[in-house]
């Protein structure tokens, strides 16, 4: 305990230097805007500010692009509230009731509770990440490259069964991306695989290319599709505070849902994603009366978003500790760490002390940052939803190819994105997911090294996965949610989860 | 993605979900590309795995979850295939394109590029991708140009001192050890600036005389 005190004050001393404060508001800043902004996502502005934060010291990049992941959680709600429409993919479930609340001209309250909650789920998820950074990471210590190929096989399977839609075509994404990862000189043997001859191939395929391709330049493909009117709520926003009895009706949720989303965040394989669905799911469930729900019910905007923001957050605890990426988001932060020279993983926390638990006190700083970024301010992010899309996304076309191109300045990378863009608006088109690709991308280059690892050591006897008391757990849990997610009758529960909620 | 069966798919014979059928083509393909493809690479043995072993073993799963797609495609009445907006596909790769080319000399067989640096590529990028859009309008796309690139060449060139080429590569030479770099940067931005807030007035100016709805955007998810 006296530990953790005193971890906790060394973070906040270096999270409180006036330019970490400066950078982590910028972050948030940033996270805000870009949350707010249907159609821009977190995945592709990280990739695009990747190269900026190349001239800042570690601990101040990170902190900032942690503040932009975190911040688009928030700022997402504003727009479900006020327009019906998710600034992020979390936010979906906020719609419903959320917006139905500001059309009762009550969008202050709503957004009020959302922003409470949120602040709520952070502290919890920070002290959670503190507290569980310790031993997590000393399990880590113990853990050989059999263990740690177990976990990501579990944490791959984990992404495919909560994926939305089709498990088969989930776990044939995981497959292409880790296909996708071969690409490129072999680490063991130093031989050039599938490059054909192409030399820009032979460090094979840059993460933040794919990232940029997949989620900057394919969504903006997707969204040309479809037009559609925005309908911003025109009634006064009102009084942010809510009443005492709003409270009390809220905060049973806002406990559940905090819950909820630190246990799914800290799963492998982007269980936040899930946080808000569940939270809303159990609240209509213990309702006594379940109709209010879609109707403005107060509850059903403070379980999701507190579920949302402590998932975000604890989403954070495997990168740290682990060094496996449970979300695409976090796969990007091992990009930014590498750059920097950090091996994301066990050793952060004895190597870089300050950067493990400034990050951490970064986080708390920020949630208080978020507080008065978005009910203050919530005027201004309205009018930014005034800006129509038809100017948005040619900024963003030339801020990813800006951005992609500092990075190695090279006109091939700039070519690439239009590639995978091109490969994920396909993809879906075709009913695919492109976030578990990402995921398998990431994940791919590390579990065939662990993979070879562990069968050299072992002789080529791949008994070995099951000998290892671990191992063995950890796929036998893989296997037994796989087959669980191929179940009819679970599969349907999911999709209730999803589609229902 | 619970879309209801609208008969379109039942229409088509055997076919009962067109989409299934052709995301496992593709994954198929994709699988056989992949065996190909690495193929000539030695697989090695389980106790000293070679560099072809792991590509090829991720081939042959992606082709067989094809396999099952495209059975899935044939049993089960799924999705029809969504309509593809071309515009924006071919407008937004002729943009990207157009600014990886433009940006620093580039060879494209027996020819190079001239490197015509940000202050061309980011406007051309702007402007050709703004056009994805039915909705796009010349003199708004103009100003959005201008004032970004702008922003950009003093966030990425004086602010972030990245190695990007802001200007063409030939006004660099004309004008090297006359004027200073930074210098001709903040000059031209700034120019930038007053030309793209010259456009937004003037577009002001001729917008008051036509009411233009201002209700209506266009938006996304």
């Amino acid at each position: 305990m006296t530990d953790l005190l005193a971890n906790l004050g060394l973070g906040f001393s270096v999270a409180l230097s006036l330019q970490n404060l400066g950078l982590c508001f910028l972050g948030c800043l940033v996270g805000t805007l870009i949350g707010v902004l249907p159609g821009v996502g977190p995945i592709a502005t990280i990739a695009m500010l990747l190269p900026i934060t190349f001239g800042l010291d570690p601990v101040g990049a990170l902190i900032m692009l942690a503040g932009i992941y975190y911040g688009a959680q928030y700022g997402g709600s504003t727009t479900a509230i006020l327009v019906n429409i998710p600034g992020e993919a979390t936010s979906v479930v906020t719609t419903l009731d959320g917006h139905q609340m500001a059309r009762q001209g009550r969008a202050g309250i709503a957004l009020g509770i959302a922003a409470m909650g949120s602040f709520f789920a952070g502290t919890v998820a920070t002290l959670l990440i503190a507290a569980l950074g310790a031993p997590l990471t000393g399990l880590a210590m113990v853990f050989g490259p059999a263990e740690y190929f177990a976990l990501m096989v579990m944490g791959l399977v984990f992404a495919v069964v909560l994926a939305r839609g089709s498990v088969l075509k989930a776990v044939a994404m995981i497959l292409v991306g880790v296909l996708l990862a071969s690409v490129g000189t072999d680490l063991e043997t130093g031989q050039e695989r599938m490059t054909f001859g192409l030399s820009f191939l032979s460090d094979g395929v840059d993460f933040s290319v794919l990232a940029m391709g997949l989620f900057g330049v394919a969504e903006i493909l997707r969204n040309l599709d479809q037009t559609e009117t925005r309908d911003v709520v025109r009634q006064q926003i009102g009084r942010l505070l809510p009443s005492r009895a709003d409270l009390k009706q809220a905060a049973p949720s806002v406990l559940r849902g905090t819950a909820i989303g630190s246990i799914l965040g800290i799963l492998p394989g982007n269980g936040a994603v899930l946080g808000p669905f569940a939270s809303y799911a159990i609240e209509k469930r213990i309702a006594r009366d379940p109709s209010r729900f879609g109707r403005g019910a107060i509850e059903g905007v403070a379980g999701p978003e507190s579920a949302n923001n402590a998932g975000s957050q604890t989403s954070f605890i495997p990168l740290l500790t682990l060094g496996i990426p449970p979300n695409a988001v976090m796969a990007l932060m091992v990009g930014a760490m590498t750059i920097h020279g950090i091996i994301p993983g066990p050793g952060v926390m004895t190597k870089n002390p300050n950067l493990f638990w400034g990050m951490i006190a970064s986080m708390w700083i920020g949630n208080l940052m978020l507080l008065i970024i978005n009910l203050p301010l919530v005027g201004l992010w309205v009018r930014l939803l005034k800006v129509p899309y038809r100017l948005m996304f040619p900024a963003i076309l030339m801020f990813c190819s800006i951005g992609i191109y500092s990075i190695n300045s090279l006109p091939t990378d700039v070519m690439l994105i239009a590639f995978f863009g091109l490969l994920g608006y396909g993809l879906i088109k075709l009913g695919f997911e492109p976030a578990p690709m990402l995921l398998g991308f990431v994940l791919g280059r590390l579990m065939e090294e662990y993979l070879r690892r562990s069968l050299t050591l072992s002789r080529g006897d791949p008994m070995v996965f099951f000998e290892r008391p671990v191992t063995a757990v950890l796929l036998v849990i893989s296997v037994v949610m796989l087959v669980a997610a191929l179940t009819p009758a679970l599969r349907k529960s999911r999709d209730e989860v999803f589609t229902e909620a | 993605m619970s879309v209801p069966d609208d008969g379109s798919a039942r229409a088509g014979g055997p076919i009962r979900g067109p989409q299934s059928l052709a995301a496992g083509l593709g994954l198929i393909a994709l699988g056989v590309f992949a065996v190909w493809a690495g193929s000539d690479l030695p697989q090695g043995t389980l106790g000293a795995m070679g560099p072809g072993l792991m590509p090829r073993w991720l081939g042959i799963g992606v082709a067989a979850c094809g396999v099952a797609l495209v059975l899935a495609g044939f049993l089960k009445t799924g999705e029809p295939l969504p309509p593809v907006a071309w515009r924006g596909v071919v407008v937004v790769m002729l943009a990207i394109v157009a600014f990886a080319v433009t940006i620093r000399p580039v060879p494209v067989g027996p020819f190079t590029t001239p490197g015509l640096g940000l202050i061309v590529a980011g406007p051309l990028a702007i402007i050709v991708g703004g056009y994805a859009s039915p909705e796009a309008r010349f003199g708004e796309l103009v100003c959005l140009a201008l004032l970004l690139t702008a922003g950009c060449m003093l966030l990425f060139g004086d602010l972030l001192n990245l190695p990007i080429p802001m200007f063409p590569t030939v006004v660099i030479e004309a004008l090297s050890g006359s004027i200073s770099m930074r210098l001709l940067l903040r000059l031209s931005a700034g120019v930038l600036i007053l030309l793209g807030i010259g456009m937004v007035a003037l577009l002001r100016s001729g917008a008051r005389r036509r009411p233009v709805d201002v209700a209506t955007h266009s938006l996304t998810t």
